[in-house]
């Protein structure tokens, strides 16, 4: 955090010397770093101890709306069916991740050097993407089957579009001046792409990653909604028909987690990668 | 800054055929628009010598950084014939005797100053470096301790020096420059301007330089090319006798004054 307004304006006046000043403006900064962390903490603390009482007080049946204690409770109870249901999603969801987006980057850059095939069909992707998952999936289920693949290609397909419409956009979105210097200097088409329509395109990627890293646990989800016996989403359904809300609402907490965590990583890699871009960072 | 004033040596000269940097034969640009076409440059003449500085000055519209262009082979002429440093523009491109700097100085935000102004040594497939190398030209334009800062780091001035290192990385034997201080605050763009002429001093390069400012075009140039606009044509060339070197407290003169006040008669006209 660099701008601060309030306390960028700051007059020393009132302190002995400037030392003192400058103490009481870095242990104001830490106060209020430490806040901004806290307060969402106690405050989803709070919210947890609203919903413990009321559901208390109100004497509302488990299956309707558990409390947070009994959620916690068989989180721990359930741990390892937790895990074991985990990991089918994860995976499913990191290879959709994979492929949906490597395939992404492929054919935007086709689009950059084939304008025909971007002309023909880039409002075809555009009009697919209007296509809810939950419309498409049940088609993949029953083209691929069963198994790990319909999930994987559902998670493929959600997190396709976003970074192809990106990816397109940040490949073409070059300062005309910047192509302009290339041309002065003789590059080849190639190194234009390398040294900067690439480069150029990397934050785009990155926003369009950050959506992908949640939709694509989601897609994966919606898939096993549809035929798995194993997963987050065949947990989700299972919990549901049994009444068993407690398991339901862990199986969330899990499933929101996995997300929180994907996305986490993809930002924390964005950060490193692109410390030169000040907008995005900042 | 340190400047040593050398006698320009041109290696690849041949003294006969090549008597001045820039000749252009009745050079025309017309572009098709919504709107019909729009002549950019008519019946261009115009002939510069090999070291020379010359500013183009004019209103909006006038085609002052369109002729750049064409010198810079990045705009084909319509009609005319443009000869740079002796053969075709795209010669003169591939030979890596251009150097252009433009008005936002079209840094890569992802390089540092150091690797920007190493660009042109990346790619093109001619690796022609310089008498310079990048670290001491950052050095030639102040910039020494930057070469690890990230253009968003760097002022609108500094970014500007950094375009200039660039330019200059290949030792050009012509620097266009369009508007490159055009966004810069009074003192800065002042600073500049004498640096410039330093590096030019030092360099010995041929420079063509597009402007808005009257004070500018006539502090900076031998001569001042006024344009015209709606078609873009030359008004006048008036030559400048300010004595060198120049230093910002010249525009105070009389003798700068009227100078200026001339050019700015002209330019109503225009």
């Amino acid at each position: 955090m660099s701008a601060m307004p309030v306390h960028a304006l700051a007059v020393n006046k009132g302190f002995a010397n400037d030392t003192e000043a400058q103490a009481r403006f870095n242990a104001a900064r830490r106060y209020l770093a430490w806040r901004k962390r806290l307060l969402p903490l106690a405050a989803g603390i709070a919210l947890l101890i609203i919903w413990e009482a009321g559901v208390r007080f109100f004497d509302i049946k488990s299956f309707i709306a558990p409390a947070p204690s009994a959620v916690a409770v068989v989180f721990v109870e359930k741990f390892s069916i937790l895990m074991a249901n985990l990991w089918p999603t994860a995976v499913e969801a990191f290879c959709g991740f994979a492929i949906g987006n490597i395939a992404a980057v492929l054919l935007s850059t086709a689009f950059v050097y084939q304008r025909t095939a971007e002309e023909a069909f880039f409002p075809i992707a555009v009009m697919v993407h209007t296509i809810p998952v939950m419309a498409y999936a049940p088609i993949l289920v029953l083209l691929l089957g069963n198994g790990m693949e319909a999930k994987v290609a559902i998670a493929a397909m959600i997190c396709f579009f976003p970074t192809l419409v990106n990816m397109t956009r940040g490949l073409k979105n070059v300062n005309p001046q910047q192509l302009e210097l290339m041309r002065i200097l003789s590059a080849s088409p190639r190194e234009v792409f390398q040294k900067l329509r690439f480069k150029n395109s990397l934050p785009y990627l990155f926003s369009a990653l950050k959506i992908a890293a949640s939709t694509s646990v989601i897609g994966a989800i919606v898939g096993e909604w549809i035929g798995a016996d194993r997963g987050i989403g065949a947990l989700i359904i299972q919990a549901t028909y049994n009444y068993n809300s407690p398991l339901l609402y862990a199986t969330i907490v899990v499933g929101a987690a996995l997300s929180g965590t994907f996305f986490a990583t993809i930002s924390w890699i964005e950060q490193r990668t692109l410390s030169w871009n000040v907008d995005e960072t900042a | 800054m340190t400047i040593q004033i050398a006698a320009f040596e041109n290696p690849r000269s041949n003294s006969d055929t090549e008597a001045s940097a820039i000749d252009l034969r009745k050079v025309s640009v017309r572009f098709t628009t919504d709107r019909g076409t729009v002549t950019a440059l008519e019946n261009i003449d115009l002939s510069v010598p090999i070291g020379g500085f010359l500013t183009l000055l004019g209103p909006s519209g006038c085609g002052k950084s369109t002729l750049l262009r064409v010198i810079a082979d990045l705009i084909a002429p319509t009609s005319g014939n443009a000869t740079v440093l002796g053969g075709s523009p795209s010669l003169a491109r591939a030979r890596r005797d251009i150097g252009f700097v433009f008005q936002d100085a079209a840094l890569l935000p992802w390089r540092t100053a150091l690797q920007n102004v190493a660009l042109p040594l990346e790619v093109g497939g001619i690796s022609r470096p310089g008498r310079r190398s990048p670290a001491e030209l950052l050095a030639l334009v102040g910039l020494s301790g930057w070469e690890n800062a990230y253009p968003h780091e760097l002022s609108g001035g500094m970014r500007q020096r950094v375009a200039i290192a660039r330019a200059l990385v290949n030792d050009p034997r012509l620097l266009l420059m369009d508007e490159p201080f055009g966004a810069l605050d009074e003192i800065t763009r002042d600073r500049l301007n004498e640096e410039l002429l330093d590096v030019w001093a030092s360099t010995g390069t041929t420079i063509l330089f597009v402007t808005h400012s009257i004070y500018e075009a006539a502090f900076l140039a031998e001569r001042v090319l006024l344009l015209a606009a709606n078609p873009g044509r030359i008004k006048e060339i008036v030559p400048v006798s300010l004595p060198s070197p120049r230093r910002i407290a010249l525009r105070e003169t009389t003798e700068f004054t009227k100078l200026a006040g001339r050019l700015r008669a002209i330019l109503e006209t225009c």
